[in-house]
């Protein structure tokens, strides 16, 4: 364990501590939407479904930025083997987010009164577009917030000429973070140019701007937990934004299909969104390396298994099931449908919402000063939120296939009478894994908040070691794994994802347009549980295979280990 | 992979190569953004759009200050609550979504529609001025009158003025000539045919008062609260109005006769059967006090003196019931 060494370091505190809070109350807001699906007339006219959505989008958005800025303000003084430039602007970002927040809290409600605050042409309370509901007041002073953050990162950093990729990774995330916040700050009449800027601001910042951040700090955590040289992971940094940079610039294009601009955005989206994966194989790929580049036991399980669910469901939510979705065939059916909610719920928290909790359990019992943890309820947490997201998922994109078949292929669009109830049992699949999802985020939040508060339980504080300890035997889910069989896992995964595809292109089949849906339910109904079940089991045979190197390295139940397959 | 020391590297070649291919790709992506905004596509703008007299980027507004993508999708775009309102205007045409906006927590009725196309500026944008031409012309609205007409939707009722009906539906007008590409597709079966098309239960179909059974006199319900209150149902009367003292979209009737008005100009006046009557044929003479002018729509045309006084008997017969 390292001790802090830099005192501006446990500024990040207060900013992780945020994210847990907000992130609590975006589970509730998330069951309160799904109990609203089932039944629409729920507190309507009270607080109408649109504003419990709004909720659940922007603090998602908004407990996301507290964990990067958290993550950043933790790793920042260790990139820089210095303190944090301007302490006092980092307090102060930490309040106008507090205000921020609670401002955009009190503004959306209006929506149910119509009132946006018109003046000069701009809507000062809330604008009501989708993830840029933020009004122009709340939008102004998040871009005061971004540029201290990106004042503070670029004086705290080295001068130029001593960056590593790190550095940029992390330099240029928070400047491309500010610009493209500037594109939402118009209202623009035109239909067809405001979907085109406000994707400007969600696909930028997520694939390009978020997923930067995200490479770099996992990159460096890597560095952390498994003193991963810093040149291999320097390579694996610069590449994987290289090639999110080179597919997702024209990737873009996948939200122009249909939305008023010309036909040609189809050939470029399909085909350079096609290639959007890329970097997240090549990601995938990098974790398996870094954590198999020595047997040393993991002393910190909670973090690392976060930190390989966020780059797995990376995979997974943003490179496989946006993959299947990608294409101007395939597009054209799961658009504006409950098929692209699965993909967005595995990509937005999957990736970037579990980065910041790993950081956080690696963070928050080193500025406790804390050497060892009952990591029991860190492990159980992992598990409850990762297979109740799994499970959302699945209910989402199979509720979305059906809608699909419903209101396209059928036409049908009454959604009270049709379209809701052929969808109504995976409706209520939706809230029993949202229970299963906030019972981990309950046990994780409680966790992480009194982590070092609270008395340790004295019958058995399972020593991180002593812990593993309890898997005497060692079964073949806890063999060291290789590269080949990490590789078989991955490719398990693209076959159920190219099921996934097939199925979305059969809507296209003459048999399916004349009203049979046995095509897209069968792919479907193997494609996604398929896919899911496998990722589940990867990350079980991962966590199992490291846990098991933990009793390797004590000598218990030796057996021979091959050895690291190609380290970078 | 990674360069290791002492090796012969092209690591730094294959960087300033990336970065030069993603230069091109911001290239060729800004010029296909340029060509997708020139006029000579001829893609439709919101500032050449207008409906009966209000303007499409007025409605843009007031679209997003409802938030209204926050349960509906538009380009596909928004939430899966409720449907996709890009080609809504298409096909359930103007008049059936005047007759929805103001009092969206019910569906229309047959006559609700009817009396927006009594609006000659309506009329003509619909392009037809009978409901049966109407119902011809916009499949949709037909059948979103026969499957759900006079019952409760899953939409709350939200507070829409008169002008922001207008500019909603000329928002609409916009999106509906959109090119969206072909999206969404159009379906090549007649869904109410399958299944999942649920048949409304009979017992739940709304009593209808048709013009026949009136004349004759032989379906004639007994008291004229009674045919009152068939006919309320059938006009969409009751989209607005509760038989309590709730309000939904106007005043609740509960108790609302003989009980003491206080109008917008601060004067009062007890709502008698002259008054109500007067109501309903003129509802912008007397504006009461908390309310909008503009909202309720005139029946002048569509019932007669008769169907008025039954109406009026039915809001008498009503006591005012706690909601």
């Amino acid at each position: 364990m390292i001790r802090i060494e830099y005192q501006t370091q446990r500024l990040s505190l207060r900013f992780f501590l945020v994210m847990l809070v907000l992130f609590f109350f975006q589970t509730g807001l998330g069951l309160m939407l799904a109990a609203q699906h089932i039944d629409p007339t729920l507190l309507a006219g009270t607080l109408n479904f649109n504003i419990v959505r709004t909720q659940h989008l922007n603090l998602a958005i908004f407990w996301v930025l507290s964990g990067f800025i958290a993550t950043i303000l933790f790793v920042g003084p260790l990139l820089s083997k210095r303190e944090l430039a301007a302490p006092w602007l980092i307090k102060f970002l930490f309040y106008a987010l507090l205000a921020v927040v609670a401002w955009n809290l009190a503004t959306q409600i209006l929506a149910q009164q119509g009132i946006a605050g018109w003046w000069m042409g701009q809507p000062l309370l809330q604008e009501g577009l989708e993830y840029l509901e933020a009004g122009r007041i709340a939008d102004v002073v998040i871009l005061i917030g971004f540029a201290i953050l990106c004042y503070v990162v670029l004086r705290t950093f080295p001068p130029l000429s001593r960056w590593n990729e790190i550095h940029w990774g992390l330099g240029l995330g928070v400047l491309a973070l500010t610009a493209v916040w500037m594109f939402g700050l118009f209202f623009v009449e035109r239909l067809d140019l405001q979907e085109y800027f406000r994707w400007y601001v969600v696909h930028y910042w997520v694939e390009g701007v978020w997923e930067v951040i995200h490479i770099s700090l996992v990159g460096f955590l890597l560095v952390l937990m498994f003193k991963a040289d810093i040149k291999a992971v320097g390579y694996a940094v610069f590449w994987g934004i290289s090639l999110v940079w080179l597919s997702g610039l024209l990737g873009n294009a996948h939200h122009y299909f249909w939305i008023g601009t010309p036909e040609f955005w189809q050939f470029w989206g399909s085909l350079f969104s096609a290639l959007e994966p890329l970097p997240l194989i090549f990601c995938f790929w990098h974790i398996y390396l870094d954590a198999h580049q020595d047997a040393k036991p993991i002393p910190n399980m909670p973090a690392f298994a976060f930190l390989l669910g966020s780059v797995v469901l990376e995979q997974v939510g943003a490179g496989i099931l946006g993959f299947t979705m990608t294409f101007a065939l395939t597009n054209v059916w799961s658009h504006g449908t409950w098929v692209t909610a699965s993909h967005a719920h595995l990509a937005l928290f999957g990736t970037f919402g579990m980065l910041g909790l790993a950081a956080a359990y690696y963070a928050v019992p080193l500025m406790r000063g804390i050497e060892r943890f009952d990591q029991r309820a860190g492990r159980l947490s992992f598990w409850l939120v990762f297979t109740g997201m799994l499970g959302l998922g699945f209910a989402f994109a199979i509720g979305g296939t059906i809608q699909v078949f419903v209101y396209r292929t059928l036409g049908l669009d009454w959604f009270g009478g049709d379209v809701a109830p052929a969808m109504q049992v995976t409706k209520i699949l939706v809230p029993i894994f949202g229970i299963v999802f906030a019972a981990g985020v309950c046990l994780l939040v409680f966790d992480l908040l009194t982590l070092g508060h609270r008395r340790p339980v004295v019958s058995n504080v399972p020593e991180p070691i002593a812990a593993s300890g309890e898997f005497a035997t060692r079964t073949r889910w806890s063999n060291w794994m290789t590269g080949w069989e990490a590789g078989l896992w991955l490719l398990a995964m693209w076959v159920f994802g190219g099921i996934i595809t097939l199925g979305l292109l059969s809507f296209n089949l003459e048999t399916v347009r004349q009203g049979s849906a046995v095509f897209p339910y069968m792919m479907a109904g193997v494609g996604y549980p398929g896919l899911l079940l496998v990722t589940l089991f990867f990350v079980w045979r991962f966590l199992n295979s490291l846990e098991a190197r933990s009793q390797a390295s004590l000598g218990l139940a030796v057996a021979a280990s091959p050895a690291p397959a190609g380290a970078s | 992979m990674s360069c290791k020391p002492g090796e012969l590297c092209h690591e730094g070649v294959l960087r300033r190569r990336a970065l030069a291919i993603l230069g091109l790709m911001a290239i060729i992506f800004l010029a296909l953004s340029a060509a997708s905004f020139v006029d000579s596509r001829g893609q439709v703008v919101p500032t050449t759009i207008t409906y009966a007299g209000h303007d499409a980027v007025a409605g843009k507004r007031v679209f997003q200050a409802y938030n209204c993508m926050g349960c509906h999708t538009i380009v596909g775009n928004g939430a899966y609550l409720g449907p996709d309102l890009t080609k809504l205007y298409d096909k359930a045409g103007p008049a059936w979504i005047e007759a929805f906006l103001p009092s969206a927590g019910n569906w229309p009725t047959s006559a609700a529609v009817k009396l927006q196309l009594q609006n000659k500026a309506v009329a003509a944008e619909a392009g037809v001025d009978t409901i049966e031409a109407y119902l011809e012309k916009y499949p949709a609205a037909a059948e979103r009158i026969s499957r759900r007409g006079g019952h409760a939707t899953l939409m709350p009722n939200l507070p829409f003025s008169r002008d922001e009906v207008g500019e909603l539906v000329a928002f609409l007008k916009y999106t509906s000539r959109m090119n969206t590409e072909g999206w969404p597709p159009v379906p090549k079966v007649d869904g109410l045919a399958f299944p999942q098309a649920k048949p409304i239960p009979l017992a739940a179909q709304p009593a209808s008062v048709t013009a026949a059974s009136l004349s004759t006199g032989a379906a004639q319900p007994a008291s004229g609260a009674a045919l009152g209150e068939a006919l309320a149902k059938d006009n969409g009367c009751t989209a607005c109005h509760a038989p309590t003292r709730e309000k939904l979209v106007g005043p609740g009737w509960g108790g609302l006769y003989g009980s003491t008005v206080t109008l917008a100009d601060g004067s009062s006046v007890v709502a008698d059967d002259a008054y109500l009557t007067e109501k309903i044929l003129k509802p912008d003479a007397k504006v009461v006090a908390g309310y909008e002018a503009g909202v309720m729509p005139s029946f002048a045309e569509m019932l007669d003196a008769g169907q008025i006084a039954a109406i009026v008997a039915y809001i008498r017969s009503l006591e005012g019931r706690k909601p």
